[in-house]
């Protein structure tokens, strides 16, 4: 009820202003309607569980049409201050067993820490990377566009409202703070009350469109809202990535220990 | 035939309304319908398998020629102004409509693995321009441990680091030149910058090549007329036979016009057949007319008319459909550019033959006829030193005989030495940027042309198996001990020195990992740490096939053709393992079409020389004067690649064509000849005077029309493009053995084997 007020009055005052060009549109009007930085946090926060576990599978596709299926299993668990992931490798054959631990600090501007097992290396390395764009593990996301970007690393303007398949969404405009960042801007439309980014545009330095995100499938397991599956389709490379999560198991209790070096070696 | 080009003289205007109603009808279609065809891959036979396989694999691995801007800073290039400079430049250029900014490569996007005891770190050598001295010194340790950068981007001396823009196909223009220009030279000071790479060299001499004829031909054309007019004493004449040569250069470009056919590069060639061809019709005609004014003084211009076309029609037909003919024959030619050149310039040759028959008598008819020459028997005339040459000629039959042999022997030998060279570097200057720059690049860096060698298998993994990988590293290795290859750069090099970062940066695992599973688990490594982009222009998507790519140090096919032997020694062993060797890039398809012009060059002169043959037979009812006949075009071929061979100098796309010219212009001589040799032998009955007769007759004609075709095309030696000198050097030379060929061996063989003299 008090939502729809709030649209009413923010499309009088649209009228109005359109009406009177002249006149600075009354902002302080619709000062209930959510800021564009609360928009995005309220997303960045979404209860997403304390663990989760699931099968991820990864399918890459260039422009040629030929595909790269690979099959993960996935586990992640929140502890506060840090977000643990490992992921082992199920398929292809010759990377079995591969797996990769990514730790994700909320503290802002501190690096994630990433180790990897190379089962015919039989080593656990530790992996340094200075850059934040880095592409995770040659899909057309970078760990930022996974949910890794803190939301006060941008500007974030709230640019219109829309509907995507029949869901009120807000748009937000977000606008890199520090230069020398891969994109220009994004544009995200993220659903009212649920909080999922269902659509998201990337553009580069030159304001060329980069990079489209689409969520193909979320849905509620537990309470929360979960993305199943999603698109990113790399328009300047045409190069296309598709992940879908399969057995989707959350706060399952995954022990602390399940994310360390020595796990990491272990196996499926 | 006759009796319709006699009946023409009597309407001389109707003659000219008609050919300038045509004329102006092909003039409208060339005003409203040319096109040049300035993309060289249309030259390119899409349907040849190499090409077919060196376009599919440029597509995979993303391969595309590059921009390459060197920066110099002669006290090293490790200070915040030059460094400051690449980053501003790589980013500059990766604004640019024209070039993908992930398709620029410089210190400043380059990534930079290394390895520790516990891990492996990637990170960019500098995102933030270094400034202290500390972060300098870092960065230069960086660079000289990490051999995939140092003397690839960076030149061992540091004095010198490159940018590369990848450009897409056909990006390149003029104006997008001097715009690279323009943001170089801004950058300039004290570093000096230089642009090089085969998209500028290319663009380069596609703007330079043509922009050299348009101010070259003028010069020709007006030395062409001044000889011309010199020759035929009378400036009617000089013009009609211009006339000539200019309507059926019109006619042929302006049929290609309506027929929407581009002009192509070698199109560019149809003007000078024209030129040295249809010149001779002209100057054989008046010729005879000259000498049947001075036999029969105080003749009506109207006699004077029906005596050209009675005594000329049969030669100036004969020549023309046998030229025709000749030129039809490079339909055989696999590249679609060198069919036309063919079919447009016997189109051309027609043309001149209708209008030389048609337009020269109406010309006498309503203008006429040239001023009657002073009769001064004192003085000798062309056409006295004709028929002495002609009689010293019968004098020394054996020396003649002697001299042709050992030159026809000594061109072939030479002949067999021939090569195409298909470098667009080398037709510039020795002393122009181009040249310097590229030599100041290829001295401090692996090369500035590329050939790329495609390994392919049908097994998917197959990239990732140790076997194969070593192979692939050894031929690298090979190849590079060549003084030719300067570098090379493929898979094997991003898994040796992952290996390596992966065992503490230890140099003793700088070698292909052991196992399939482990360079499989490097490659993932490498695809979630590093720049994936450049790995796969190594390796598709499958790992069935991958991309070797050698740096040269010349894009000419010698050095080209010494790579590829190295890596054919390799074929087998690769095949053993289920993997075949190609090759691909624009030098590769550069190589292969020059070869294809070459060989369909070579081809066309046998079958057009089998024709002629035939058509002479025909014509003189006679196998043996078709045999004869040929000779003047068997030696001038011979003679011009002989001397091509003997003095090293290599064959381009373009000058090979020229030897079509041997058939055009000496058939046209043999035949003149021949004809007016069979006439007077049949009136005379003597040798030495049917001799000279041809000679005086036919013999001054020919000369006339060799000077004037040698003096026009040797102004073509002090072009500013090289090509251009040596086109004008060809064109004359072939001109002038065809004359000498005729004059000299082909009399002799005539003499010899009592031609028209037997009973």
């Amino acid at each position: 009820m008090k939502k729809t007020f709030a649209l009413a009055v923010l499309v009088l005052v649209m009228a109005a202003g359109s009406v009177l060009a002249e006149e600075p549109s009354g902002l302080d009007v619709v000062a209930e309607e959510p800021s564009g930085l609360e928009l995005i946090e309220n997303a960045y926060n979404r209860p997403d569980g304390e663990d989760m576990q699931s099968k991820l599978t990864m399918t890459l596709m260039n422009s040629r049409g030929d595909t790269r299926v690979r099959e993960i299993r996935q586990f992640m668990k929140d502890f506060g201050d840090v977000e643990k992931s490992v992921m082992f490798f199920e398929s292809p054959a010759d990377i079995r067993n591969t797996s990769f631990m990514n730790w994700s600090y909320t503290t802002v501007g501190k690096d994630d820490d990433q180790w990897i097992f190379l089962p015919a290396l039989k080593k656990v390395k530790r992996i340094s990377s200075d850059s934040k764009g880095d592409y995770f593990m040659g899909s057309d996301f970078t760990y930022d566009d996974l949910g890794d970007r803190h939301p006060s690393s941008d500007t974030h303007t709230v640019l219109s409202r829309e509907n995507v398949n029949d869901e009120p969404c807000y748009v937000v405009e977000s606008v890199p703070v520090e230069e020398e960042y891969i994109y220009g801007r994004t544009i995200s439309w993220i659903v009212e009350d649920k909080w999922v980014v269902v659509k998201k545009d990337f553009y580069d330095e030159d304001d060329e469109l980069l990079k489209t995100l689409t969520v193909d499938e979320y849905g509620e397991i537990d309470g929360y809202w979960v993305v199943m599956h999603s698109t990113m389709h790399h328009v300047q490379r045409d190069h296309t990535t598709i992940m879908a999560l399969d057995d989707i198991q959350l706060d399952t209790g995954i022990p602390e220990n399940k994310f360390t070096e020595r796990m990491m070696t272990r196996g499926l | 035939m006759h009796r319709f080009l006699t009946a023409l003289t009597s309407r001389p205007w109707l003659v000219f309304v008609v050919v300038f109603a045509v004329s102006a009808a092909f003039l409208a279609a060339v005003a409203g319908n040319t096109r040049m065809e300035t993309d060289l891959d249309e030259y390119m036979p899409k349907d040849h398998p190499a090409f077919i396989y060196s376009d599919e694999a440029e597509e995979w691995f993303d391969i595309d020629d590059g921009i390459i801007i060197a920066i110099e800073h002669t006290d090293g290039i490790y200070n915040h102004g030059t460094l400051s400079k690449v980053k501003g430049l790589t980013k500059e250029l990766g604004k640019h409509d024209l070039i993908d900014r992930s398709d620029v490569t410089s210190l400043y996007t380059a990534d930079n693995i290394t390895g520790s005891e516990d891990g492996l770190d990637v990170r960019a050598f500098y995102s933030k321009v270094p400034e202290t001295e500390f972060e300098l010194d870092a960065l230069r340790r960086g660079v000289r441990a990490n051999d995939m950068v140092r003397g690839r981007l960076v030149s061992e001396d540091e004095t010198v680091t490159l940018i590369i823009a990848e450009l897409g196909d056909d990006a390149f223009s003029q104006e997008f030149y001097h715009e690279i220009l323009d943001l170089t030279a801004a950058y300039e000071g004290p570093e000096k910058l230089y642009v090089a790479g085969r998209p500028i060299v290319e663009g380069t001499m596609a703007y330079l090549a043509p922009k050299d004829m348009k101010r070259m031909v003028p010069i020709v054309l007006l030395i062409i007329t001044v000889v011309l007019a010199l020759v035929l004493r009378s400036p009617k004449s000089t013009f009609f036979t211009l006339l000539v040569v200019v309507l059926s250069t019109l006619w042929t470009f302006g049929l290609m016009a309506w027929l929407g056919i581009p002009i192509y590069a070698v199109s560019t060639m149809i003007p000078v057949m024209l030129i040295a061809i249809g010149v001779a019709d002209g100057i054989h005609i008046y010729g005879h007319l000259g000498l049947y004014q001075r036999a029969t003084p105080g003749v009506s211009a109207r006699d004077g008319a029906s005596e050209m076309i009675r005594g000329m029609w049969k030669p100036v037909v004969m020549t023309s459909v046998t030229t025709a003919v000749g030129f039809i024959s490079l339909l055989t030619s696999d590249v679609y550019p060198i069919k036309y050149f063919g079919v447009f310039t016997a189109f051309g040759v027609m043309a001149a033959m209708v209008l030389s028959l048609v337009l020269i008598p109406a010309g006498v008819v309503a203008f006429g006829l040239p001023g009657a020459r002073k009769v001064k028997p004192e003085k000798k005339g062309a056409g006295d030193i004709a028929v002495a040459f002609g009689k010293g000629v019968l004098k020394h039959k054996r020396l003649v005989v002697v001299i042709a042999v050992i030159v026809v022997v000594v061109s072939a030998m030479g002949a067999t030495k021939i090569w195409i060279n298909s470098s667009f570097l080398e037709k510039f200057e020795r002393d122009s940027d181009i040249v310097l720059t590229d030599a100041f690049i290829n001295e401090r860096f692996g090369g500035t042309s590329t050939l790329n060698v495609i390994l392919d298998s049908a097994d998917n993994d197959a990239m990732k198996r140790p076997d194969v990988l070593r192979l692939m590293d050894e031929m690298q290795t090979q190849s590079e001990m060549l003084d030719e290859v300067g570098d090379s750069f493929g898979l094997a090099d991003y898994l040796r020195r992952i290996n390596m970062v992966m065992h503490a940066d230890d140099p003793a695992f700088d070698a292909i990992p052991e196992s399939a599973e482990l360079v499989a688990q490097y490659l993932l490594l490498y695809e979630m740490s590093g720049d994936p982009d450049m790995l796969w222009r190594t390796v598709d998507y499958v790992y069935a096939r991958s991309n070797v790519t050698l740096q040269l140090k010349g894009d000419d096919s010698k050095t080209i053709n010494r790579a590829i032997g190295v890596v054919e020694e390799f074929k087998p062993l690769f095949e053993e393992l289920g993997v075949n060797v190609n090759y691909a890039g624009s030098g590769y398809k550069s190589l292969i079409f020059s070869d294809l012009i070459l060989k369909g060059q070579v081809q066309s002169l046998i079958l057009s020389l089998g024709i002629i043959v035939i058509l002479l037979s025909l014509m003189f009812k006679r196998i043996s004067a078709g045999l004869i006949g040929v000779i003047p075009i068997t030696i001038t071929a011979i003679v011009s690649f002989g001397v091509m061979g003997l003095l090293n100098i290599p064959l381009s796309t373009t000058t090979a064509l020229i030897s079509s010219i041997a058939v055009g212009v000496g058939i046209d001589y043999a035949v003149h000849f021949m004809e007016r040799f069979r006439v007077a032998a049949k009136r005379t009955g003597d040798v030495v005077a049917t001799i000279a007769d041809a000679m005086h007759h036919s013999g001054r004609a020919i000369m006339f029309n060799a000077i004037v075709v040698i003096a026009g095309f040797l102004v073509l030696l002090f072009s500013a493009f090289p090509p251009n000198r040596a086109l004008g050097a060809l064109v004359s030379g072939n001109m002038f053995i065809s004359l000498l060929g005729t004059v000299t061996i082909m009399v002799v063989v005539m003499v010899q084997t009592k031609m028209y003299f037997k009973k």
